[in-house]
Order: structure tokens, then C-alpha cells, then sequence
């Protein structure tokens, strides 16, 4: 019983904002070293998934260079394998308009993959997940397809894309796309387990009549005509929805909870990613650093407070750094100060510069500016 | 197998198989090149990452004493780059031959031994490297000094303070820094000039002398002792090179305490974050470090994988380590995966991997001196519980 993994990396760019204008969401740096694909892949890898393809849109070089040959995630292997598919140049179409118009450009890779199941997956859903554990769960329930799915916690605003599911007996009994059920209701984790001959043909049968949502055209339609059996497979760990720039905010911070740190970054389910070989952090005699993540090669002269620092980033001398989110390799110049903020990569912030965002609506600095 | 028709024009060979007894608990279960070193590395990263970035791609690593986590560290070479399809980093343990077989009898002897792992690379050039120094070094600068002066072998040198020379092997040079003389440990030195334990050779000639060494009744097989003099007495070209970098014998538990310190002194040039220059090391996929809010953190390194909520002064904590509330690490060089418990004071340490200091244990002791050159530097082995309470002083 053995499955092959589908990575979509850019079906819902768009609610990042400016954060994804050059990369994809699946390359959106997370938790001070890693990228939101990061989680998916690894999972994928610990549950012994071993050949993998990632279907790319655009925006997709960034993506490329934190993959790499796969090595990282030991998928450079004679029997374990990354593909990265991006869409032919020629063919159908040139850009998805759903994702199953995207399974389409991979149909070759699921033809000649072997395994019998296909787990797919967005990337935005943060989780440490067994899909082993989810297959187990397909299989024995008979059903046509498992959609994974997790009750959801207080602050969780359904998003205009989530799945939205109640379930008896582990079988999905209603189903809506972006409508909350009722109290019981569980969301959609944006990762489905299939058989891989059935996807195949789906695919085949819905891209030739035009429709392109394996969500909204398969998903739901068959479940209103009552063709297929969908099973609900319920993961009870952490899960952190990133769907928009806010919720993105919030979950980042989160990563500093003991017990959602525990349960995302366990021991014997590694989370790798790609290494950069910075030396270790330097925090200086003049340094404040209290409640943060700190990757390696950043050097901290300033103050640092509930913040996120990616690796090689500088905090200048009398800098203040508040509930921000600072990546690679950025430069906080002296006495500036930053609060409520998200600053991209590679921005320099001189000296005495002051820049305020608000909880939700945290001010956002693009890659490479200077300020 | 590849044809002898493609060579290298220079290969390391990597001497790791000492036991550094000076190091003491440090090194009863791991061979001293394996040891940690400033958070995120190993003894053996510098030299390795020395190579990669002079151009170097092959590389063997002669091992014999307790290689197991060695050779897993090694692996097949990938983080340093060293994964090549010809060349790249290659573990020489000590084999049993059909005549005889033997452990390797010194730094000479090792490499004898190696002759055909060596001449498989055809190799001009051939630089012979030990495992236990902190230096970033262009080996690429040395070879084109050694080409330069028609050397036949190379010795990089250190300027010394004249007090401390004695304890040092000195190359005595003409004013051209070809050597006339090498003295071991002098007790008079006549020159400052310090070997750093980096040999560049000639390999036809180098392979001609280690085979004549071999044969030499009572040699001790050793490269300061018997091949460099034999060069010497036969009057081959033998030059100085002068490095003027950072470097620092980490061979003894104060050595090794000093140098951790340096990296956090910023007077003291040992570069980590150049980027044209990374010193590499093998990753372990940490999340980032935890820094909460109890936690006070000054002058000091920390890496990827700790979770801090004690304080921290002047001290290096390496990957995966836990630093609970109310715990104080102060002047100490915490090992990878080590947890100080809360309450549990830390002085002038050096804590080993893997090891667990008790809630309210006391480890160490602030110098009487603290301005003293000589510290009483408390170690505490591999794996070690400390109890709760529990005071160690030595």
C-alpha cells in the first residue's frame, strides 16, 4: 500500500499579497528557516512517500532553488524521487485555472508513477501528519476519495475555499465550500487521498468538459448527485491554516507555544529544509532578546521582543524590534524601530526609521527595499 | 574505477586518527577531530571546509581511534560538497594487506599505507592536514607560494609571541623563507616561526621518502620527527609559508575552552559569517531557537534548536541544548543536546553532548584571577546526569 504525493504550490497565491508577487505560497518563508512547503514535503517523506511531484504555476525559481535536487529531504534517491512540474509551454493552456487543469499538465508523471494512491496537497495548511495513518483510514472505509480534516479553533474564519464537512461514522454526510455547517462541522485540510487509475480518469473526464476544480466540479457535484463516498479522515494534531496575510501573522507567533511547538516539530518527524550554512547567532552584551524565534547567522545588538528573525539577520545597536516577523537577511539599522511589522527579504531599514502596523493589519516591506 | 589518465593536480590527506588524550573525557569515546566546536560544528569542519573552499575536491581521512562517529559524520561527504563522482572525501581506516597487517605506527606511516589510495589521483601536489586546528586557511595561496619558489615541500607558518615558541616545532628560514633548520619545542628558539602542522609536498618526492622511511630502522614514522629533518639533512628545497590568520591548537581542554571564547570576542579575526568563505557542517533539521521571555541573553552564541529561558553571558550553546528558567550559563561552552536544568549554575565548562545538569547543580568554578591566563576549565563527559544539587568542581 504505497501512495505517490502531489504538491500544489501556487493554487491560492493570490490572498498573500504582496508577500507572493515573487515568489510562490509554497516558498513563503515560515518559522525563521523554513518555507511553507517544507511541512508538506517532510510530512510526505515521513510517511513514506517517496516519489513526489510538485506542480508549479509561475513565480516558481525561488521554489527551485530551495528544492534543489531534493537532497535535503533525502528524495535524491535511486528509489525516491522530486519532479518538479511546471506547465508546458505548448499544449492545453499555459496558465491552471483549477487544480485538476494542473493535474492535467502532470498526467504523465501519474501514469507512470506505481504506487495505487495519490495523496495531494496545497501547502498553506501548517501540520506534522502521518498520511499513513490517513490511507489506512481511505482503504477501509471503501470510499471514493479522503479528505483530510481537522475541527477548527477559536480565532478560524472560513476562508471562500474551504472544504467545509460533517461527517457520521467517518463519512461525509453534508458538504459546502466555503459555508460553515454548524458547530460540528470540520474544514478541509486541503489534502485528499485518492486512487491513483480513479484520478487519473477524473482528471481525463473533467479537464475534456471544461471543468477545472477538483474541489467544486468533482468533489461537490458528485456528492450532490450522490455517485461517490467521501470519506473524512479527522487529524486531531496542531493545524495552522495560513489563508491570507493575517492569519499567516498570527500563526507565525504561534510556533512559540510550547505545545504547538512540540507537536509541529516532533523528534522522530523531522521537519527538514534547505541549508544555508550560517554560523550561529551573535547575541551582543548590548542585546535584549525576550520571547523570540531566532534562526542561525543573525547578529543582535538592538532589541528584540515577540518577533521572528530569519538566519542572517542584523539588528543594529538601539534598534527596537517588536511582534514582527524580520526575514532573511535583513538589516534593522541603528535606533530604528519596527512594531507590527512584516519585513521581507533582503530589505534594509536605515537608521532612526520608525515603521508601525497594527495586530491585524501588520505593515508589510517588500523584498529588497530600502527604507 | 577511472583511468589514471585523469588526475588531480592536488589532493589532502587528513591525519584524524590521534586520540587526543589531552582532551581528556572529551575524547574516550570520539576521536578528537569529531569533537564539537562553536555551536553548530566539528574540529574536522575547518580543515574539510578549508579544502572545499581552495579549490580542493579529494580528500582521504585517515582514521583508526573510535572512527564510528566520525565516519557518520563524514557520511559520503555532502555537506562540505565533498560528494564527488571522481575524488571528493574518502574515510582510510587502517587495512588488514596480504602480507601483513598494522594500525598506523604515525602521521608518516598512515600515509604510507595509503600510497595507492593516493596514486589513484595521480596528484602533483599533496597537502597533509591533522584534524585538530581552528583556522580558515586558502590552501590555493600556499600552492601558488610552493609553485612560485620551486619548493619540493611547504610548511605553513605562524608568527608566535618569542615566550611561547618553545612549545611550538620552529622553522629557522634565510631571508628567501627557505628552511635550514627545523627544531622541535626548542628551548632557545632562534625564529618565531611556528609550524601550523600543514605539509605541502611534491608527492614523487614525499612518496619516495615516506617508502624510505618506512624502511628506515627505528624511524617513529613521524612527519616532524623523521621525514621533515630527513629533507633536511638531504638538502631538498624545503620553504616557509607565512599565514597570518587566526589560528589555534584546540589539543587541550583550555585550548579548546579558549577558542570557543574567542569566536564571541570581536578583537580576535576568526570570521564564521564570511560568505565567500563558509566554514560547512553537517545539518540536523532544528527548528529555530526559542528565546522566551524569562531569558537573558548577552554576549554569546547560540544556535538553532535550543529553547533558552535562563540567562546566558559569554558563553557558546551549540545546537538542540535547553537552557530552563532561573539556570545560568556563564564562560562556558555548551555541547550539543545538553540540558542545564533550573536553577543550575554553570562556570568555566566545558558541558559534552547529550549530558543533563540537574535543577539547582552547581558546575564549575569562577577563577580566583578572572584576568588569569591558565583557568581551571571543569569538564563533564558525554551523556553524563548531573544530579539535582549536586556540586562539581573539577
Amino acid at each position: 500500500m504505497n501512495m505517490t504525493g502531489i504538491i500544489f504550490s501556487n493554487i491560492y497565491d493570490t490572498p498573500m499579497g504582496e508577500l507572493t508577487k515573487k515568489r510562490t505560497v509554497a516558498s513563503m518563508p515560515f518559522g525563521g528557516r523554513y518555507r511553507f512547503i517544507d511541512f508538506v514535503l517532510s510530512n510526505m517523506v515521513n510517511s513514506n512517500v517517496s516519489s513526489i511531484g510538485v506542480i508549479t504555476k509561475y513565480n516558481y525559481q525561488s521554489l527551485m532553488d530551495h528544492l534543489g535536487g531534493g537532497s535535503e529531504w533525502d528524495l535524491n534517491r535511486k528509489d525516491a524521487n522530486l519532479y518538479i512540474l511546471p506547465p508546458f509551454a505548448t499544449g492545453v493552456t499555459n496558465i491552471y485555472r483549477g487544480n485538476l487543469e494542473a493535474l492535467y499538465n502532470a498526467i504523465s508523471f501519474l501514469n507512470a508513477t506505481k504506487p495505487d494512491y495519490v495523496v495531494m496537497c496545497d501547502t498553506t495548511v501548517i501540520c506534522n501528519i502521518d498520511f499513513r495513518d490517513a490511507l489506512k483510514s481511505h482503504v477501509e472505509s471503501g470510499a471514493d476519495v479522503t479528505a483530510i480534516c481537522s475541527s477548527t479553533i477559536e480565532d478560524y474564519e472560513c476562508d471562500s475555499n474551504d472544504l467545509v464537512i460533517t461527517a457520521k461514522d467517518g463519512i461525509v454526510d453534508d458538504l459546502a465550500i466555503g459555508y460553515m455547517l454548524g458547530e460540528s462541522s470540520k474544514v478541509g485540510m486541503g489534502m485528499f487521498i485518492i486512487d491513483r487509475k480513479t484520478l487519473i480518469n477524473i482528471i481525463n473526464n473533467y479537464v475534456s468538459r471544461g471543468r477545472y476544480s477538483f474541489e467544486k466540479d468533482y468533489l461537490l457535484t458528485s456528492f450532490v448527485d450522490k455517485s461517490i463516498k467521501i470519506n473524512a479522515y479527522e487529524f486531531k494534531g496542531t493545524v495552522l491554516r495560513n489563508h491570507n496575510v493575517v492569519s499567516y501573522f498570527k500563526n507565525s507567533f504561534k510556533l512559540m507555544k510550547p505545545e504547538v511547538k512540540a507537536d509541529i516539530f516532533k523528534r522522530d518527524a523531522i521537519i527538514r529544509t534547505k541549508v544555508r550554512d550560517e554560523a550561529p547567532t551573535f547575541y551582543h552584551e548590548s542585546s535584549v532578546v525576550n520571547e523570540c524565534l531566532v534562526a542561525d547567522g543573525c547578529e543582535i545588538k538592538g532589541t528584540v521582543e515577540n518577533s521572528i528573525l530569519f538566519r542572517g539577520v542584523v539588528i543594529e545597536e538601539g534598534a527596537v524590534v517588536r511582534n514582527s516577523i524580520v526575514m532573511q537577511g535583513s538589516h534593522i539599522g541603528k535606533s530604528a524601530a519596527v512594531n507590527y511589522a512584516i519585513i521581507d527579504k533582503d530589505v534594509d531599514i536605515s537608521q532612526g526609521t520608525a515603521l508601525t502596523g497594527a495586530p491585524l493589519t501588520p505593515i508589510i516591506i517588500h523584498k529588497g527595499q530600502k527604507i | 574505477m577511472y583511468s589514471n589518465s585523469m588526475s588531480k593536480e592536488c589532493i589532502a590527506m587528513l591525519l584524524a586518527g590521534g586520540q587526543g588524550s589531552r582532551l581528556m573525557v572529551l575524547t574516550e569515546k570520539t576521536a578528537k577531530p569529531a569533537v564539537p566546536f562553536g555551536g553548530k560544528y566539528r574540529i574536522i569542519d575547518f580543515p574539510l571546509s578549508n579544502c572545499v573552499n581552495s579549490g580542493i575536491d579529494t580528500v582521504g581521512i585517515m582514521t583508526q581511534y573510535q572512527p564510528l562517529e566520525l565516519n557518520d559524520y563524514i557520511g559520503n561527504g555532502g555537506p562540505w560538497g565533498l560528494n564527488r563522482n571522481y575524488g571528493g572525501v574518502h574515510v582510510l581506516p587502517p587495512y588488514s594487506k596480504s602480507k601483513k597487517s598494522e594500525w598506523y605506527k604515525g602521521t608518516a606511516n598512515a600515509i604510507y599505507q595509503n600510497i595507492r589510495f593516493v596514486d589513484r589521483y595521480n596528484p602533483k601536489y599533496v597537502l597533509v592536514l591533522s584534524g585538530d586546528h581552528i583556522y580558515k586557511m586558502d590552501y590555493a595561496k600556499m600552492l601558488a607560494f610552493h609553485k612560485e619558489k620551486g619548493s619540493e615541500c611547504t610548511i605553513a607558518v605562524l608568527d608566535v609571541p618569542l615566550e611561547e615558541a618553545s612549545r611550538f616545532g620552529i622553522m629557522n628560514t634565510n631571508s628567501d623563507d627557505s628552511i635550514y633548520e627545523f627544531e622541535e619545542k626548542p628551548k632557545k628558539p632562534k625564529s618565531t616561526k611556528a609550524s601550523m602542522g600543514v605539509y605541502l609536498f611534491n608527492w614523487d618526492i614525499l612518496r619516495q621518502y615516506l617508502i624510505d622511511d618506512e624502511h628506515t630502522e627505528g624511524s617513529s614514522n613521524d612527519f616532524g620527527k623523521d621525514v621533515i629533518p630527513k629533507l633536511l639533512s638531504d638538502k631538498k628545497k624545503l620553504y616557509a609559508y607565512q599565514f597570518d590568520g587566526y589560528w589555534k591548537d584546540v589539543g587541550t581542554i583550555q585550548s579548546l575552552w579558549e577558542a570557543n571564547m574567542d569566536l564571541i570576542d570581536d578583537d580576535v579575526p576568526i570570521e564564521l559569517k564570511d560568505p565567500d568563505f563558509k566554514i560547512y557542517a553537517r545539518n540536523y533539521a532544528h527548528p529555530s531557537s526559542y528565546i522566551a521571555k524569562s531569558a537573558e541573553v548577552t554576549d554569546s552564541l547560540i544556535t538553532e534548536g535550543c529553547s533558552i529561558e535562563g540567562k546566558v553571558v559569554h558563553s557558546v550553546i551549540s545546537t538542540g541544548c535547553t537552557i530552563e528558567p532561573g539556570a545560568v550559563v556563564e564562560n562556558s561552552f555548551i555541547m550539543p543536546n545538553t540540558t542545564i536544568k533550573a536553577g543550575a549554575v554553570v562556570k568555566y565548562s566545558i558541558i559534552s553532548e547529550n549530558c543533563t545538569i540537574g535543577a539547582g547543580a552547581s558546575v564549575g568554578v569562577e577563577p580566583e584571577d578572572p584576568k588569569a591566563v591558565k583557568k581551571n576549565i571543569c569538564v563533564i563527559a558525554k551523556d553524563l546526569l548531573i544530579a539535582d544539587g549536586e556540586v562539581v568542581t573539577e
